[in-house]
């Protein structure tokens, strides 16, 4: 496939970006270019962007270059509002790929724009290394405006800092290593074409250059951002190519302001490790992608209220400014020497160790405990070996690493592993070992583990040759005798009550259809309740008045009675009064309350006014002979007796 | 009335489903048969089988869980016992298995504080219709109270008398069913778990194959799954252990919740 050709069907879609705002409609369009990094191994790619500023165009297409082919194409639109000022950009970015090593040449072009303008673009050099012809130098290679050219000939020039002269990396071997913790020994930013120091960088910092495959080597990332740059950061620094593998970066970074040639920077630093998992020379680049905005040059000037009404709109520029770029020499590990469980740890470490219980029965778990901790490569480690010891039976270890620092190479790594004793005594626990590499020494250094010795009582395992564990050590005689295997109770044979799915009840509709229900009565109780309340609340009142009214009356009644020693009068008024109370107590009418009715509900009651009632019977049967009663005595008594049934 | 009418239905249906279940039960003799035999493996599938055709059940569960052991499976041991823990958790017989499985394992054995112990000795549905009692008495008494007027003279009890028994009642009921709701809440499985059924599981920083390792698990342990990213499960195990591992490598506890 002629790939560059075929850049023409790619990127013929319509690239259809209005220019809304005000800031578009008063600036002109203008066009940048980069392509990214300019130097490239075979078979590595380089993109190549071009941004256009306030404007828009369609169709863009990149000249035919032999021996480039394309391997993709994005677009990205960007709308910026800064202060007031509304800028916009469209940018389209192309991955090349060369086919052989060389030097290469995307010759200029120009751009159409949807108004009908032109933008010219500039011609573009990509310089492809062979891969075997890669530096091999463990030195560091100093970064020249030739092979890190600027980032974009129209937006601020970004030099990433020569890496000779960035903190002394030097690439000398490790006991000359230049220091991560160092930002300023004697480092210059790059230099913008202003004089002025560049707007944006990047500076990576290894405190190694040579290292062994597999080892940690600690490193600095600082992005410094000139404090007068409108800028948006959205992204992580990365890591240009496959041959590192680089620790997790903070998304929290630390951030700083700094001083550098009389400029104001902030300085956003993590503090990472990287490590090459083969032997070479690798160049090491980092890159950040960001986002800033370019005061343009013929501003108005600073003091002119108008400057932003009648000046030029910022530009906006969006990239990859790369960092500087060094070389880094990796060793393999030595053969001679390398012990048995040798897993590739690399550091400076320490291992300790214990078990408990150390009081146990046949079969019962022991749990060892080996904690490894100090500087190193922490991926590496693996639990410490033990020796193949038939009385005991081991069992596949969990870890869990802690890291104490950001760059995640020191902490501390614990290991658990369970291990079965298979026979009663006094065992030692098998011997335990763990192996590293150590980089200051140059020399594997193995450490004995000292594991306290087991008290085992109870009686040996059925062993049952059809059962086996998981383990590591699996395929060693021991992996087939499963302790206590035989203490497993037995099968039920009937299967019980199925259901159709372990879901828990609340996850089934009919459970929250009845609690909906549930929910339902209780509410409509509570409805009840208070409608009964208050419709019934007037209704109560006015019979609640008619009754005390009436009790009234009966009472002034009796009174009037006694007054006249009207035994008869006084009787029915005094059993009327009674019939009131009770009725409105038991909700029913005073004609209904008869002494029957009061014995049934509450005996003692009835037998206290059994006296009045049949007494009123008596007078109103006799025609109203009551010589010789004591009314008034009677009185007290019926009106103490009315106000005990007074209703609640 | 209704009922008699439904009658032939549910007999003929009745009928229908006696074949299933003499099927059933010849494929859970056929399987205990291999168990029996020492054929754990065979025996295993067919109760699998059993439990894919007609569903769950805490004796099937427990005998899965039996043969598995017996094969050499311990993460899936682990996971049958406590899938039959979960539908019969005051079992003995089932626990004593899974501790028995556990500690083969290498594993801790389960440790339970007393009200632990009683939680765990009533299952979920259990503890929701205990609390559901409690409501339905509450809904009662508030209806009771409603209709009190006409209520009393039915009971033949004057109506304050009556509303007083209505209040003893919500008096006792409000906070036992507060009391059961929040103990219904502790004891609902409302954390979604898993056992790790492959060996040593690589626990990593994040949910990708090529992020750092920072642990393993090991076969048989008991995991907490807190959220999914693709084909990662993010998991929280004891002593803190937090991290990502693949799907596959660990099966819930509660078929479907992941």
């Amino acid at each position: 496939m002629n790939a560059i050709s075929a850049l023409t069907c790619r990127a013929s879609w319509l690239i259809l970006w209005l220019a809304l705002g005000s800031a578009p409609s008063l600036a002109a369009a203008t066009i940048s270019q980069q392509i990214n990094p300019p130097e490239i191994n075979l078979g590595d790619s380089a993109n190549v962007t071009i941004t256009i500023q306030n404007g828009s165009a369609s169709g863009i297409q990149l000249p035919h270059v032999d021996g480039l082919e394309i391997a993709g194409s994005s677009t990205q639109i960007m709308n910026t509002s800064i202060n007031g000022v509304e800028s916009n950009a469209l940018s389209i970015t192309f991955a090349i790929e060369p086919t052989h090593a060389g030097d290469f040449t995307i010759p200029a072009f120009d751009v159409t724009t949807q108004d009908g303008g032109t933008l010219h673009v500039h011609e573009m050099k990509l310089h492809v290394l062979n891969s075997a012809t890669a530096p091999a130098s463990p030195t560091a290679t100093p970064a020249s405006p030739a092979s890190n050219p600027p980032f974009n000939p129209n937006g601020p020039v970004v030099m990433p800092p020569n890496s000779s002269s960035t903190a002394g990396t030097g690439g000398q071997d490790n006991s000359t290593a230049n220091p991560a913790d160092s930002s300023d020994t004697g480092f210059k930013p790059p230099i913008d074409p202003d004089g002025r120091p560049a707007k944006v960088f990047l500076v990576i910092t290894p405190k190694i250059t040579k290292a062994y495959v597999g080892e940690n080597i600690l490193m600095r990332v600082e992005f410094y951002i000139r404090n007068d740059v409108a800028h948006q950061q959205d992204s992580l620094p990365t890591i240009d190519g496959s041959d590192f593998l680089i620790n997790d970066l903070s998304i929290s970074p630390k951030q700083d302001n700094v001083s550098l040639m009389n400029e104001d920077y902030t300085c956003f630093s993590w503090i990472t490790a990287i490590e090459a998992p083969k032997s070479g020379d690798f160049p090491l680049q980092m890159e950040q992608d960001t986002c800033w905005l370019k005061p343009n040059q013929n501003n108005a000037a600073p003091n002119d209220p108008f400057g932003n009404m009648f000046g030029q709109p910022p530009e906006l520029v969006r990239g990859n400014i790369p960092s500087n770029r060094l070389v880094i020499h990796v060793d393999l590990l030595p053969e001679e020497g390398r012990p048995a469980n040798f897993t590739g740890a690399i550091g400076q470490l320490k291992v300790s160790a214990d078990a408990a219980p150390t009081d146990v029965e046949v079969g019962d778990p022991i749990t060892l405990h080996f904690t490894i901790t100090g500087e190193g490569n922490f991926s590496y480690i693996q639990c410490p070996s033990l020796t193949a010891d038939p009385n005991w039976k081991a069992y596949t270890p969990s870890s869990k690493v802690e890291f104490d620092e950001e760059s995640r190479t020191e902490g501390s790594k614990t290991f658990e592993q369970a291990i079965i004793p298979k026979k009663n005594g006094a065992l030692p626990l098998p011997a335990a070992s763990f192996s590293y590499f150590d980089p200051t020494t140059k020399q594997y250094v193995t450490v004995p583990i000292s594991l306290p010795s087991i008290n085992v009582t109870g009686s040996a395992p059925v062993v049952t040759a059809a059962a086996s564990s998981s383990g590591a050590d699996d395929s060693t005689p021991a992996a087939t005798a499963a302790p206590a295997a035989a203490e497993f109770l037995p099968n039920r044979s009937e299967a019980g009550a199925f259901q159709a799915s372990l879901a828990p009840v609340y996850q089934k509709p009919w459970f929250w259809v009845l609690q909906g229900g549930l929910v339902l009565v209780l509410l409509s109780g509570g409805v009840m309740t208070f409608l009964r309340t208050t419709t019934n609340t007037s209704e109560d009142r006015n019979k609640q008045a008619r009754r005390r009214h009436s009790l009234l009356q009966e009472e002034n009644a009796m009174s009037e009675a006694v007054r006249n020693g009207d035994a008869l009068a006084f009787f029915l008024a005094a059993r009327h009064a009674v019939q009131l109370q009770l009725g409105a107590q038991w909700g029913l009418t005073p004609e209904a309350i008869t002494l029957a009715e009061i014995r049934e509900r509450d005996p003692q009651l009835a037998a206290s006014l059994e006296p009045l009632f049949t007494q009123a019977d008596e007078i109103i049967y006799s025609g109203g002979a009551g010589d010789g009663l004591d009314l008034a005595q009677w009185e007290i008594r019926v009106r103490e007796g009315l106000h005990q049934l007074q209703p609640a | 009335m209704n009922v008699l009418f439904q009658l032939p239905r549910l007999l003929v249906f009745a009928l229908l489903l006696f074949p299933l279940t003499l099927r059933a039960d010849a494929d859970l003799d056929a399987a205990n048969q291999d168990y029996s035999s020492g054929n754990y493996e065979e025996a295993s599938r067919l109760f699998q089988q059993i439990i894919d055709v007609r569903g769950y059940s805490a004796a099937l569960c427990f005998d899965l869980a039996n043969a598995e052991a017996r094969a050499g499976h311990p993460g899936l041991a682990i996971l049958n016992y406590e899938r039959a823990r979960y539908l019969a958790p005051g079992d003995a017989d089932i626990d004593h298995n899974l501790q028995l499985a556990r500690k083969q394992a290498g594993l801790e054995s389960d440790s339970y504080r007393w009200w632990q112990i009683v939680l765990r000795n009533l299952t979920i549905g259990q503890w929701l219709a205990i609390v559901d009692g409690w409501l339905a008495l509450i809904a009662l008494a508030v209806l009771a109270n409603a209709f009190s007027a006409n209520l009393a003279p039915c009971l033949r009890l004057p109506q304050p008398v009556l509303k007083r028994i209505v209040k003893g009642v919500l008096f006792v009921c409000i906070p036992a069913f507060l009391f059961f709701g929040y103990v219904a809440l502790i004891a609902a499985p409302l954390r979604i778990e898993g056992v790790i059924v492959a060996k040593g599981a690589i626990l990593r920083l994040s949910p990708f194959d090529s992020a750092e390792q920072i642990g393993t698990l090991p076969e048989g342990e008991l995991v907490t799954v807190e959220q999914r990213h693709n084909d990662y499960l993010c998991i929280a195990g004891r002593d803190n252990l937090f991290g990502w591992v693949q799907e596959k490598e660990l099966q819930p506890v509660i078929d479907g919740s992941f």
